[in-house]
C-alpha cells in the first residue's frame, strides 16, 4: 500500500474488494468470520494441538465430567466418555472431520458445479432445456434426503458421505452459476469485449467471473452450512462416519446411551455443530447484506 | 370493533374451557385404564410366539410364561421341581419310564381366532412333544423344523416314545436314564400346545399360524402383535389358577437403551428391561432398580470354520491379548464376575481350579508369529445390537476389544445388525467372530455345555462357533448318563479344561440381570434363569395416588 | 388452466419415469443379485426363484425388464422386505400416513408461527423486533434437529413431564389401523375411550411436530418478511394509505392477503424439506413413520425396502409439489402462464 504512485490514477476496487470493504464494516459478520477462520485453523491444526488421542481412551478416567464440575479433572477440560476418551480432543479431531470435510466438500462441488454451470450457460436448445428440467427435479428433493439416498446406494461410511454430499451440492452450484452467467452475459460490458473479438472462455474468465464470484461465495456459505448439518446428521444416524471416528454427529449418537449419566457427551458435540453452523451462516448473512448494500450504492 | 373483539375473546374462552374439561376427564379415565394395565418396555421383537422354536431370551420373555404352561415347573429359592399342568409324576427306578398325571381343569385360550371345545388332555401333551421329536409329524416341518433347545440336548435320541395311558396320563419311554430330563421338561421350551387348535388349522390349511397366532393355557392370551412395535396381551379370565390382577399387558418394543430409560422416566412404561444408567434410576424416589443373580455367561466367540480362526494358535493368541478386567470395569461397571469358563460360581459344578485367563500381549504376539501372522490381519467382529443380561453393551465391548487387538497388530471391523437379523446371520455362519452369551434355562450345568458347544448344536445354530470336538462331546454325554453328582462334576471339569485349551470362545463375564420399575407396580417378574413372568404383577393404585400428590407438590 | 394442467401432467409423467428408472437401476447398483434385490425373496426355493424370474422377465432385454418392473409397481407389488419378509406395500401403507400426519401438523405449526412473525418483522422493518426475530430465525435453522429433539425430550418430557416422549399414542389404547392417520382412526373407532385417546394422541404429536416445525418456521419467517416488505412498497398500498386508511386496515385488508399468496408457492418446496426433517425426528421420537422404517432398512441392508421406500417417498414429495402448484395457480391466475421453474 505504501507504493508511491507516479501517476494519479483513480483506483476502482474489484467487485470482490468492494464487497469486502462493506463486509468488514459489519461487526456481526466479522465476529462470524473470525469464528469461521478459527474453525478452519482448528480443522487444520486440531490433530496436532489435541492433548489426547481421540480413539484410545484412558481406562482409569471413565466418564469424567468437564473440568468446572466438582469431580472434573483439569487435564480433561471437557470431560471424558465411556471409554475414557478426552472429549476436547475428540471435538478437536471432529472439527477436521465435520467442519474440515464440509469445507472440502464445498470446494470440490463448487469447482465442478461452476465449471459445468458456466459451460452449460454457453449452450442452448434441447440440451439446455433438458438440463433445466433435470435440475428442477433434483433441486426439488431436499439435500439431506438426497444424501441419504446416495449413502443408501453406496453404503454407510465417511468417504461415501463425502461423495454423497458433493453430489447433492453440485446441482445447486450449477444452477446458480448458470443463472448468474446468463444474466451477466446480457450486460453491455460483456457485449463490448465480445465485439473486441474475445473468445467465450476469455469473456467468461476475465469479464464475467469477477462479477459473479460474490454470488457464488454467498451460495458457498449456504452450501457449507447445509454440508455441516448433512454430514453430522448422517453421522448421527449411523450412516456416515463409523465407529470410532470422532465426527461430531457420531460423537453425539455415541453419547445417547450416556445421556442421563453423562449429559456433556451429548451437549458438547451439539453445541459444536451449532457453533460451526452459526458461524458459517453469519458469514453468509454478511456477504448477502454487503451484496445488497453494494447494489443500492 | 370492540364488540367483535369481545365476541372473539368469548369464543376463545369457551373453546379453551371445553378443551380443558376434555383434558380433565381424559386424565381420570386414563388412570382407570392404566390402573388395570401394565406396559413393559421390551428390548426386542420376538421371532415367533412358540418358544419350542428358539433359544433367544427375547422371544422366551415374550412368550413362555405369559402364554403357556409346562408340565412341571421350578419354584422357590432352591428351585425345586413342582407340579404345573401335571399334578404329579413318577419316575421308575431305572430312570427309563417317566409318567405324568395331568390336571383335569385346564382350559385353552379363547381368542379371536380360536374357540376351544374341550379342556387340556393327554393328546395335547403328546402333540406338543411329538411335533418336536418325530420328523414325520405333520407339524414338524411347519416353521422350519428347527427345535434348537431339544435338538441340542438330543431329546429325540433320548425319548423312545410318548405313550398315552389314558386321557389324563402319559408316559415317556427313555432309551437310557438321563439326569437332566426332568430339568429339561421344566424349561421354558417344553410348553404345551393345543392339539385341537392344530386340527382346526390343518383343516383351514393355515398350519403356520400355530406359531404366529398362539393358543396356550397361560395367564395371558395374545390380542395383537405389531411387528417391531408392540405386543398386546389380555388377561386369560379362565386361567386354571387364580387369574392375574391386571387386565392388559403391553410389551412396548423399544430396542434403544436410551429410549427405554426415557420412557421409564417419562412414565410411559411401568417396567423396563435391561435399564442403563443405574445411578440415575436409584436417584429417583419413585423408581426401583432390581437385580437377580442370573446363571449366564457372556463370551467372545470365533467361527472356527473361517480362517484364520480355524487355527487354534490364533484363538489362543487373541485370548491372551484381551484385558478382561478392563472389559468388566467399562462394560459391566464392575458389577459382574470375571468368567474363567462357562459355569458361574453359583452352579454346583463350578470348578475353582480352572485358572484365570492371563492378560499377556507379548505372549499373544509371539503366538501370532508362530501361527504365521507376524503382520497381524483384519477381522470382523459382530457385536449384538441389544442389551442382554450377560452383556449390557456389546458395542462398547467391541470397541475395547478393537483397541486391545490393535496392540498385537490385528485390525478389527465392528459389525452389527438388527437383533433378529443378527441371530439369523449368525446361524448361517456369515461371521468371523462375535460377541454373544448364554443365559441358562434351568439350573443343571448341562444347559451350558450341550447347547453352547456340542456337535449337535452346530447343526441347530445355537453353537455358532461351529466348534465340534468328539472328546468334549463324549465327556458331556457321560456326564448326563450318571446321577452321581461327584462324578458329573469331574466330567464337567474335564470339559471345561478342553475349552480352555481349544478356545472356541473366550468367556468374559457372569452378570446379573437388571430391571427397573415404577414403585406402584408390585409382584416378581425376574427369575434367576429362564424368561420373565408377569403372572404376579399388579398395580398398587393407592401408591400411585401418593406419587401423584408428591409430583404435584414438586411442580 | 387447461394448458397449465397439461404441463404439470407432462412434468409429472417425466418425473415418475425418472424416479422409477432410478429405483429400477438401484436393484443393479446394490450388492447382490438384482432379481433378489428387486423382489426381496431371499428365502425362495429354486422353483419359486424361477417363477419370480419369469415374472420380472430377467431373460429378456433390459427394456422389457423395466416394463415388467413398472407393471409390478402398477399392481401395487413392491416386493418383500428382506428383513421381515412381509409385503412392502402393506408396510408402506401402514407407515406413510403416520409420516403425513406428523408432517402436516408440523407444517401448520410452522405456518402459524412463522408467517405472523415474518409479518411483524416486516412491519417493524429494521427495528429491534425485526432484528430479534431474524436472529432467532437464524438460530432456528442452524440448530441440528436431532439435538433439538433430544433437548426437547429432556426438558418437556422428563423434567417438566408435560408431553410424552415417544410414539403416536399411549399403547393402552387399542386403535385399529384403518386409514393409518391416527386421528381419523380414533374418530371412526368404537373404543369406549375415544376422546381420551384423541387427547392422548394430540399430546403425543405436539412435541415431535414442534421440533420438526422449527426449521421450516424460520424459513416461513424469511419468506413472509420479504414478501410483506415487497407488498408494502407497492403502489396500491401507497394509494391505500393516501386514501387515509389506518395502518391496521391496510395491513389486515390489503397487505396480508397479497403477501400470503406469494408464500403459498413455497409451501410445497418446504413440505419436502419438512418430510426430510421428519425422517430424522421420527428416529428420535420413535414415531412409527416411513422415515424411521427407511433408515432402519438402511442399517439392515434391506435393499428391497430401501428401493421401494425411496420410490414411494419421492413420489409422495413430488405429488405434494404438484398439488401446491395447483393450489397456487387456482388462487393466483397470474401464475398459470408461468413456465415451470422460472
Amino acid at each position: 500500500m505504501a507504493r508511491d504512485k507516479i501517476y494519479l490514477e483513480e483506483v476502482f476496487p474489484s467487485p470482490f474488494m468492494q464487497l469486502w470493504q462493506i463486509f468488514r464494516k459489519t461487526p456481526v459478520a466479522m465476529v462470524g468470520f473470525s469464528c469461521f477462520i478459527f474453525l478452519i485453523i482448528l480443522a487444520v491444526f486440531g490433530p496436532i494441538l489435541a492433548p489426547h488421542s481421540p480413539i484410545e481412551g484412558q481406562l482409569d478416567m471413565l466418564l469424567l465430567p468437564p473440568a468446572w464440575h466438582v469431580d472434573g479433572n483439569v487435564s480433561y477440560l471437557l470431560g471424558t466418555d465411556e471409554l475414557g476418551r478426552d472429549m476436547l480432543s475428540r471435538l478437536m479431531y471432529g472439527t477436521s472431520l465435520t467442519f474440515g470435510l464440509s469445507f472440502i466438500v464445498v470446494v470440490i462441488s463448487l469447482v465442478i458445479g461452476v465449471v459445468i454451470g458456466s459451460l452449460s450457460a454457453l449452450t442452448s436448445g434441447i440440451k439446455s432445456s433438458f438440463l433445466n428440467h433435470f435440475l428442477d427435479v433434483i433441486l426439488s428433493i431436499p439435500s439431506l434426503l438426497l444424501a441419504i439416498i446416495i449413502v443408501a446406494i453406496l453404503g454407510p461410511g465417511i468417504s461415501n458421505t463425502v461423495w454423497a454430499v458433493v453430489m447433492v451440492l453440485i446441482p445447486q452450484f450449477i444452477h446458480i452459476t448458470r443463472y448468474a452467467v446468463k444474466e451477466e452475459s446480457k450486460k453491455d460490458y460483456v457485449l463490448a469485449s465480445k465485439l473486441d473479438g474475445a473468445n467465450p472462455f476469455r469473456i467468461l474468465y476475465y469479464s464475467i467471473f469477477p462479477n459473479i464470484v460474490d454470488r457464488i461465495m454467498s451460495q458457498a456459505t449456504l452450501a457449507q452450512s447445509a454440508a455441516i448439518l448433512d454430514i453430522a446428521t448422517l453421522g448421527f444416524l449411523g450412516l456416515g462416519a463409523q465407529i470410532p471416528l470422532p465426527e461430531w454427529g457420531a460423537i453425539l449418537a455415541n453419547g445417547l446411551d450416556l445421556f442421563y449419566i453423562a449429559p456433556w457427551t451429548v451437549y458438547l458435540p451439539g453445541l459444536a455443530i451449532l457453533f460451526a453452523v452459526v458461524a458459517t451462516n453469519l458469514v453468509g448473512e454478511g456477504i448477502r447484506h454487503a451484496l445488497k448494500l453494494r447494489k443500492e450504492r | 370493533m370492540v364488540t367483535t373483539l369481545m365476541n372473539k375473546f368469548k369464543c376463545f374462552f369457551i373453546l379453551s374451557l371445553s378443551v380443558w374439561s376434555l383434558w380433565g376427564c381424559n386424565n381420570e379415565s386414563i388412570t382407570s385404564l392404566s390402573e388395570r394395565s401394565v406396559i413393559y418396555c421390551a428390548e426386542g421383537s420376538p421371532e415367533t410366539f412358540n418358544p419350542q422354536l428358539v433359544t433367544s431370551g427375547t422371544t422366551i420373555d415374550a412368550t413362555s410364561n405369559q402364554l403357556y404352561n409346562r408340565l412341571i415347573t421350578y419354584q422357590g429359592k432352591d428351585n425345586t421341581l413342582t407340579p404345573a399342568l401335571a399334578k404329579s409324576w413318577h419316575v421308575t427306578r431305572d430312570g427309563r419310564k417317566v409318567t405324568f398325571y395331568l390336571r383335569k381343569d385346564v382350559p385353552f385360550h379363547q381368542t379371536d381366532y380360536f374357540t376351544p371345545t374341550r379342556l387340556l388332555n393327554a393328546d395335547d401333551v403328546i402333540f406338543s412333544f411329538n411335533r418336536m421329536l418325530k420328523p414325520e409329524h405333520p407339524f414338524h416341518l411347519v416353521s422350519g423344523g428347527n427345535y434348537p433347545f431339544f435338538q441340542d440336548i438330543a431329546l429325540h435320541l433320548l425319548v423312545e416314545e410318548v405313550e398315552k395311558i389314558n386321557d389324563y396320563t402319559i408316559r415317556f419311554h427313555l432309551t437310557h436314564s438321563d439326569s437332566s430330563f426332568l430339568a429339561n421338561l421344566a424349561t421354558d421350551f417344553a410348553i404345551i400346545l393345543s392339539a385341537e387348535y392344530a386340527q382346526q388349522l390343518t383343516q383351514q390349511k393355515m398350519k403356520a399360524s400355530i406359531d404366529t397366532h398362539p393358543v396356550g393355557t397361560g395367564p395371558f392370551k395374545l390380542k395383537e402383535y405389531r411387528v417391531g412395535s408392540l405386543i398386546r396381551f389380555y388377561r386369560n379370565d379362565e386361567y386354571w389358577q387364580e387369574p392375574t390382577k391386571i387386565e392388559q399387558l403391553v410389551f412396548d418394543i423399544t430396542p434403544s437403551n436410551t429410549g427405554r430409560l426415557t420412557k421409564l422416566l417419562a412414565k410411559e412404561c411401568d417396567i423396563t428391561a435391561y435399564p442403563i444408567a443405574h445411578e440415575k434410576i436409584i436417584q429417583h424416589n419413585d423408581l426401583t432398580l432390581e437385580a437377580v443373580t442370573a446363571l449366564n455367561v457372556g463370551y467372545f466367540g470365533f467361527n472356527v470354520n473361517k480362517p484364520p480362526f480355524d487355527n487354534k494358535l490364533v484363538r489362543q493368541a487373541i485370548s491372551y491379548a484381551i484385558n478382561k478386567k478392563v472389559l468388566l470395569e467399562a462394560v459391566y461397571q464392575g458389577k459382574a464376575e470375571l468368567a474363567n469358563s462357562l459355569l458361574p460360581n453359583t452352579s454346583w459344578a463350578f470348578d475353582k481350579s480352572i485358572p484365570e485367563q492371563e492378560f499377556n500381549p507379548v505372549l499373544a504376539k509371539s503366538l501370532l508369529e508362530v501361527a504365521g501372522f507376524p503382520q497381524g490381519f483384519t477381522m470382523d467382529l459382530w457385536a449384538m445390537p441389544v442389551q442382554r443380561p450377560y452383556n449390557p453393551n456389546a458395542i462398547t465391548m467391541a470397541k475395547l476389544i478393537q483397541t486391545d487387538l490393535k496392540n498385537i497388530g490385528i485390525k478389527v471391523k465392528i459389525v452389527s445388525y438388527e437383533w433378529n437379523t443378527f441371530l439369523h446371520r449368525l446361524k448361517l455362519g456369515e461371521h468371523q467372530s462375535f460377541l454373544l452369551g448364554w443365559s441358562a434355562d434351568h439350573p443343571d450345568p448341562d444347559n451350558f455345555f450341550s447347547p453352547m458347544l456340542s456337535c449337535s448344536a452346530t447343526h441347530t445354530g445355537s453353537n455358532t462357533t461351529f466348534w465340534c470336538n468328539q472328546e468334549y462331546d463324549d465327556i458331556i454325554q457321560q456326564a448326563l448318563q450318571t446321577t452321581n453328582i461327584g462324578l458329573r462334576k469331574k466330567y464337567y471339569s474335564q470339559a471345561m479344561n478342553i475349552i480352555s485349551k481349544e478356545v472356541p470362545l473366550i468367556p468374559i463375564a457372569h452378570s446379573k440381570r437388571y430391571q427397573a420399575r415404577g414403585n406402584n407396580v408390585t409382584g416378581d417378574v425376574l427369575a434367576p434363569f429362564g424368561g420373565i413372568s408377569f403372572y404376579q404383577v399388579a398395580k398398587n393404585n393407592s401408591l400411585n395416588a401418593n406419587n401423584k400428590t408428591q409430583n404435584d407438590g414438586e411442580n | 388452466m387447461l394448458i397449465f394442467t397439461f404441463r404439470r401432467l407432462n412434468l409429472f409423467i417425466f418425473t415418475m419415469l425418472l424416479l422409477t428408472l432410478l429405483s429400477f437401476s438401484l436393484s443393479f447398483l446394490f450388492p447382490g443379485d438384482a432379481i433378489i434385490n428387486i423382489s426381496g425373496a431371499i428365502n425362495a426355493t429354486p422353483s419359486q426363484l424361477i417363477e419370480i424370474q419369469n415374472a420380472y422377465k430377467t431373460d429378456s432385454n433390459i427394456f422389457w425388464q423395466y416394463i415388467a418392473y413398472l407393471s409390478h409397481i402398477a399392481n401395487g407389488d413392491l416386493g418383500l422386505s428382506m428383513a421381515s419378509q412381509s409385503k412392502i406395500s402393506t408396510e408402506v401403507l401402514n407407515l406413510l400416513p403416520a409420516t403425513i400426519e406428523l408432517s402436516l401438523v408440523a407444517l401448520f405449526i410452522a405456518m402459524f408461527i412463522g408467517i405472523p412473525l415474518g409479518f411483524i418483522a416486516a412491519i417493524k422493518h429494521n427495528k429491534t423486533a425485526d432484528n430479534v426475530i431474524l436472529s432467532i430465525s437464524m438460530l432456528g435453522y442452524s440448530i441440528p434437529v436431532f439435538w433439538l429433539g433430544l433437548l426437547a425430550i429432556l426438558t418437556f418430557s422428563i423434567s417438566l413431564g408435560w408431553f410424552p416422549s415417544a410414539g403416536q399414542i399411549s399403547l393402552l389404547f387399542e386403535i385399529e389401523l384403518v386409514t393409518g392417520i391416527q386421528f381419523i382412526d380414533i374418530l371412526i373407532s368404537d373404543s369406549p375411550y375415544k376422546w381420551q385417546a384423541f387427547a392422548d394422541a394430540s399430546a403425543h404429536v405436539i412435541l415431535p411436530a414442534s421440533v420438526i416445525a422449527v426449521a421450516p418456521a424460520t424459513i416461513f419467517i424469511r419468506l413472509a418478511r420479504t414478501s410483506m416488505i415487497e407488498v408494502l412498497e407497492t403502489s396500491y398500498i401507497r394509494a391505500a394509505s393516501a386514501k387515509g386508511l389506518t395502518f391496521q386496515q391496510i395491513i389486515f385488508r390489503h397487505a396480508i392477503r397479497n403477501a400470503l399468496i406469494k408464500i403459498i408457492r413455497h409451501v410445497g418446496l418446504q413440505f419436502a424439506n419438512l418430510v426430510t426433517i421428519a425422517m430424522v425426528t421420527e428416529v428420535i421420537f420413535s414415531w412409527p413413520g416411513i422415515g424411521r422404517w427407511l433408515i432402519e432398512s438402511i442399517y439392515q441392508r434391506d435393499y428391497t425396502a430401501i428401493q421401494s421406500g425411496l420410490l414411494v417417498l419421492s413420489c409422495f414429495i413430488f405429488v405434494v409439489h404438484i398439488l401446491t402448484d395447483f393450489i397456487y395457480a387456482a388462487l393466483n391466475p397470474l401464475a398459470r402462464g408461468n413456465k415451470y421453474g422460472s
